[in-house]
C-alpha cells in the first residue's frame, strides 16, 4: 500500500510541483495551504509522514509540528528557507524528525522522506531493556516500569539503536546513516536535538542522564546494565 | 620631555629670558663697577694732589735732604688723611717706604706710572696684591724733586662691584627659573588646544568618530576646534549613513535571496521533472527544454551561494567540530565534485576534529572552480595533516589545475566576491564560490592562499589548525564493523 504524505506549502506551485514528484514516486500526496488547513487535515486523514514549510500563514509549522507532535508520532520533514541554527533547531525541537532546505531538489525530499518512513533497521525485531525501559522493536513501543511511553518514530529508532548496544560509543555520523539515512555530511544537530527530545522522555531527570549518555567528542552510549542485576 | 613644539616653545622662552636678564646684568655690572671705580680714582687723585701740592710743599722744602726727619711726619701726615702706604722715590734706588708691604708693592708698579709722574702729571695705577685690591697713584712736585706713590685700600670698593656681580648673577639665574617654570606652564597652556585636537585625531583615527574638541575660546585655536568639530560631526554622519546604507543593502541581498527560494524551489522540481520527460519533448522544444534544465542550475547554484555570502555578512555563521576521518571525508568530496581528480593522502591523515561541514564547502567550491577553469586538465588534490599524532595539527589541502592560471597582479582578487577572471568567458559558477571558500577558511582560523603552478594552472592551498585524535578503540562503533584498538593513526575505518 502507498504510503500517505501530508504537505503543507503555502506556495502553489511548489504544492502542485512537489506532489507531481510524489506521486510519481508512488505517494498517495494530500496538501494544504496553511498551517491550520494543514493540521484539520492531519487529524482527518493521518498520514504516514508530513511535509511541513516552517513559514505558513494562519498558524505557523513550527506550532504545527508541536500540535501534531503532541498527539501523533508520525515522521515530521520540515522545509526550510534557512538553514541558520535558530530556525533548524527550532524546527526539531518543535518535533520535526529530519528537515530540507529550500531550494530542494526532490530526489532529497525522497531520500528524508524513505528514510523518516522506514520502520526499522533491523531484519529480526527483539525486545530490548534499557534500564527501566522495555523495548519492543516489533510491536514499536516502548514501556517505563509497565507504563507506554509515547515516542515518534525518530526517537523510537534512535533508542534503540542506542539500545541494541550499550555501552558501546556510537558516533553522530553513525547514528545519521542509521537512524536518518544520512551516508555523507547530515547535520549532526539533529541527533543532538533528538537526543534531548528522547531524554526528556525517557529519563528521569533529563538533565542529568542515566540511561542516554553523552560521550564527549565522540558520541552518545547506553549505560550499561548494573552487573550486580 | 622637552622634545616637539612644546619644548622648542618653551626652550625659546627660557632663551630669551636668559639673553635679556644676561644683556641687562652685564651692562648694569659695567656702568656701576666703572662709575665706583672713577669716583675712587677721582677722590684718590685730589687727595694725591693736595698731599703733594699743599702738604709736602708746606712741610719739606725743595732741596730738603732725604735722611731728613721732615719726610718721616709728611709721610706720617699722608697716613693720618687716609693713605694706607706712601712710598717717597728720590732716584736713587733705595724708595722712603711706609706703610704694609709698601716697598715689595712699588716694585710691581709699572714703568710708565713713573713716567707719567716724572711728566709732572697725576698717574694711577690698579694693583692686586696677595687678593688685596690697591689703587696706586703717582705725582711730584717738580723735575728734581723725589716722586711720591701713593697706595689706597681699594678692596672695599671692589668687593662691592664683586658682590654686586654675584648679585646680579644670582638674580639672573633665579630669573631664568622662574623663566623655564613659566615657560613650561605657557607652553603647555598654548599648546594645550593643540594636544587635545591630536588625542581627538587619534580616536577618530581608530575608529571613534565621535571624537570632539572643547571650544573654550574665541581664539583662533576655539575657531580652529569648531572646525574640528564640524569636520567630525559630517564624517561621522557620511560614516552613519554609508553604515547604514551597507546594512540596507546587505539586508537587501538577503531579503531577495530568502524570497528567490520560494519561486526557485518550484522551478528547481519543475526543472528535475521536466529533465525526465525531456524525450517526451518533440524535438523543437528538447534543446530549450535542456537550457533551461541547465540555467536553472545555474540559478540555484547562484541563490545559495548568494544566501551564504549573505550569512556570512549577518555573522550568524558558528563552528560546529565534529570527528571525522580525514581520508574517508576527502574522498567522499572529491566523489561529488570532481569525481575525476585525482587524490593523494598523505601518511599522517586519520581522525580529525574539525567542522566538516565548512571543511566540505571550502574543498569542495576549490574543485568546482578547478573543474570550472581547468580546461579538462586532470585536476589533483593532495591532503595530509602535521604536527603530533594527537592534539593540535595543521590540515593541509591543495587543489591543482592546469587551467589557464591567473596573471600576477589578479592573484589578490581571485577570493573577491563576483571577480572574474576572464569577463569575455561564461564558464558557469556564480563568482562567488572562492569568496565564500575563503570566508569559511577565515572562520576555520586557517588560511586559504592562492599562488601560479609551476608549468602552467592554479594551486590553491588551505591550511586550517585541526584536533588530531585516535580511531575510538575502545567500545566505539565507527561503521558497521568496529574498529579494534587501533593504535595506528593511519588505520582505515569501513564506513
Amino acid at each position: 500500500m502507498a504510503a500517505r504524505i501530508l504537505l503543507v506549502e503555502d506556495d502553489p506551485s511548489i504544492r502542485e510541483i512537489t506532489t507531481l514528484g510524489l506521486t510519481a514516486a508512488g505517494y498517495e500526496i494530500s496538501t494544504a495551504p496553511d498551517g491550520r488547513a494543514g493540521l484539520a487535515l492531519f487529524r482527518a486523514e493521518p498520514p504516514d509522514a508530513v511535509v511541513l514549510d516552517v513559514m505558513l500563514p494562519v498558524l505557523d509549522g513550527l506550532s504545527v509540528a508541536r500540535a501534531i507532535r503532541a498527539e501523533s508520532s508520525v515522521p515530521i520533514v520540515m522545509l526550510t528557507a534557512r538553514t541558520d541554527t535558530f530556525d533548524v533547531v527550532a524546527g526539531l525541537e518543535a518535533g520535526a524528525d529530519d528537515y530540507v532546505r529550500k531550494p530542494f531538489e526532490l530526489p532529497e525530499l525522497l531520500a528524508r522522506l524513505r528514510a523518516a518512513l522506514r520502520r526499522t533497521s533491523d531484519a529480526s525485531p527483539a525486545v530490548l531493556r534499557l534500564g527501566p525501559l522495555e523495548i519492543d522493536e516489533g510491536g514499536h513501543s516502548v514501556r517505563r516500569d509497565g507504563r507506554e511511553v509515547t515516542l515518534s518514530h525518530t526517537e523510537f529508532r534512535l533508542l534503540a539503536e542506542l539500545a541494541r548496544r550499550p555501552g558501546q560509543v556510537l558516533t553522530r555520523d553513525l547514528l545519521l546513516d542509521r537512524v536518518w539515512g544520512y551516508d555523507y555530511l547530515g547535520d549532526s544537530r539533529l541527533v543532538d536535538v533528538a537526543i534531548q527530545r528522547l531524554r526528556s522522555k525517557v529519563e528521569v531527570d533529563p538533565a542529568n542522564p542515566q540511561l542516554i549518555l553523552t560521550v564527549r567528542g565522540a558520541g552518545y552510549k547506553a549505560s550499561r546494565p548494573d552487573p550486580g542485576s | 620631555m622637552l622634545r616637539g613644539v612644546r619644548g622648542r616653545l618653551t626652550l625659546t622662552i627660557i632663551g630669551l629670558v636668559a639673553l635679556t636678564s644676561l644683556v641687562l646684568g652685564v651692562a648694569a655690572y659695567a656702568y656701576v663697577a666703572t662709575s665706583l671705580r672713577d669716583q675712587q680714582v677721582e677722590a684718590a687723585r685730589d687727595l694725591t694732589n693736595f698731599n703733594v701740592s699743599v702738604l709736602a710743599a708746606e712741610r719739606v722744602p725743595p732741596g730738603t735732604a732725604r735722611d731728613d726727619r721732615r719726610w718721616k711726619s709728611l709721610v706720617d701726615a699722608f697716613t693720618l688723611r687716609g693713605v694706607t702706604g706712601t712710598v717717597v722715590d728720590f732716584g736713587d734706588g733705595d724708595p722712603f717706604a711706609s706703610g704694609l708691604d709698601a716697598t715689595s708693592d712699588f716694585r710691581q708698579l709699572s714703568p710708565s706710572l713713573r713716567s707719567i709722574a716724572e711728566g709732572g702729571s697725576i698717574g694711577y695705577e690698579r694693583l692686586t696684591v696677595d687678593g688685596r685690591s690697591l689703587l696706586v697713584t703717582a705725582a711730584r712736585r717738580a723735575p728734581d724733586e723725589p716722586t711720591f706713590y701713593f697706595f689706597f685700600d681699594a678692596s672695599e670698593v671692589e668687593g662691592a662691584i664683586q658682590r654686586l656681580g654675584q648679585a646680579l648673577a644670582v638674580g639672573g639665574l633665579v630669573l631664568v627659573l622662574v623663566a623655564a617654570v613659566v615657560a613650561r606652564a605657557l607652553a603647555r597652556r598654548l599648546l594645550d588646544p593643540v594636544r587635545s585636537a591630536g588625542n581627538a585625531a587619534e580616536r577618530m583615527a581608530t575608529g571613534d568618530l565621535s571624537a570632539r574638541l572643547d571650544v573654550e575660546s574665541g581664539d583662533e585655536f576655539g575657531r580652529w576646534a569648531a572646525s574640528f568639530n564640524r569636520m567630525a560631526a559630517s564624517l561621522e554622519a557620511t560614516v552613519a549613513e554609508l553604515r547604514a546604507a551597507e546594512a540596507r543593502e546587505r539586508r537587501f541581498v538577503a531579503d531577495v535571496s530568502h524570497e528567490l527560494r520560494t519561486p526557485l524551489t518550484a522551478l528547481v522540481n519543475e526543472a528535475s521533472m521536466l529533465k525526465e520527460h525531456l524525450d517526451d519533448v518533440p524535438p523543437g522544444g528538447r534543446r530549450v527544454g535542456e537550457l533551461l534544465v541547465a540555467d536553472i542550475a545555474r540559478l540555484r547554484a547562484l541563490v545559495d551561494d548568494l544566501m551564504e555570502v549573505s550569512r556570512f555578512d549577518a555573522a550568524a555563521e558558528q563552528l560546529q567540530p565534529t570527528e571525522f576521518d580525514l581520508e574517508t571525508f576527502v574522498r567522499a568530496v572529491v566523489r561529488a565534485h570532481a569525481p575525476d581528480a585525482g587524490v593523494a593522502i598523505g601518511p599522517h591523515a586519520g581522525q580529525v576534529v574539525a567542522d566538516r561541514r565548512r571543511l566540505e564547502r571550502v574543498i569542495g567550491n576549490l574543485l568546482d572552480n578547478a573543474r570550472v577553469h581547468g580546461e579538462g586538465a586532470p585536476i589533483e588534490v593532495a591532503v595530509d595533516l602535521t604536527g603530533d599524532v594527537r592534539g593540535k595539527g595543521e590540515l593541509l589541502v591543495a587543489v591543482l589545475d592546469r587551467g589557464p592560471g591567473v596573471p600576477p597582479d589578479e592573484l589578490p582578487l581571485v577570493f573577491e566576491r563576483f571577480h572574474k577572471a576572464d569577463p569575455s568567458r561564461h564558464l558557469g559558477g556564480s563568482g562567488l564560490g572562492l569568496a565564500i571558500a575563503r570566508e569559511h577558511s577565515r572562520l576555520l582560523g586557517g588560511e586559504l592562499t592562492a599562488a601560479p603552478r609551476t608549468g602552467g594552472g592554479m594551486r590553491f592551498e588551505l591550511r586550517v589548525p585541526v584536533t588530531r585524535s585516535l580511531p575510538m578503540g575502545d567500545g566505539t562503533v565507527t561503521g558497521d564493523e568496529q574498529a579494534g584498538a587501533a593504535l595506528e593513526p593511519n588505520t582505515e575505518t569501513a564506513t
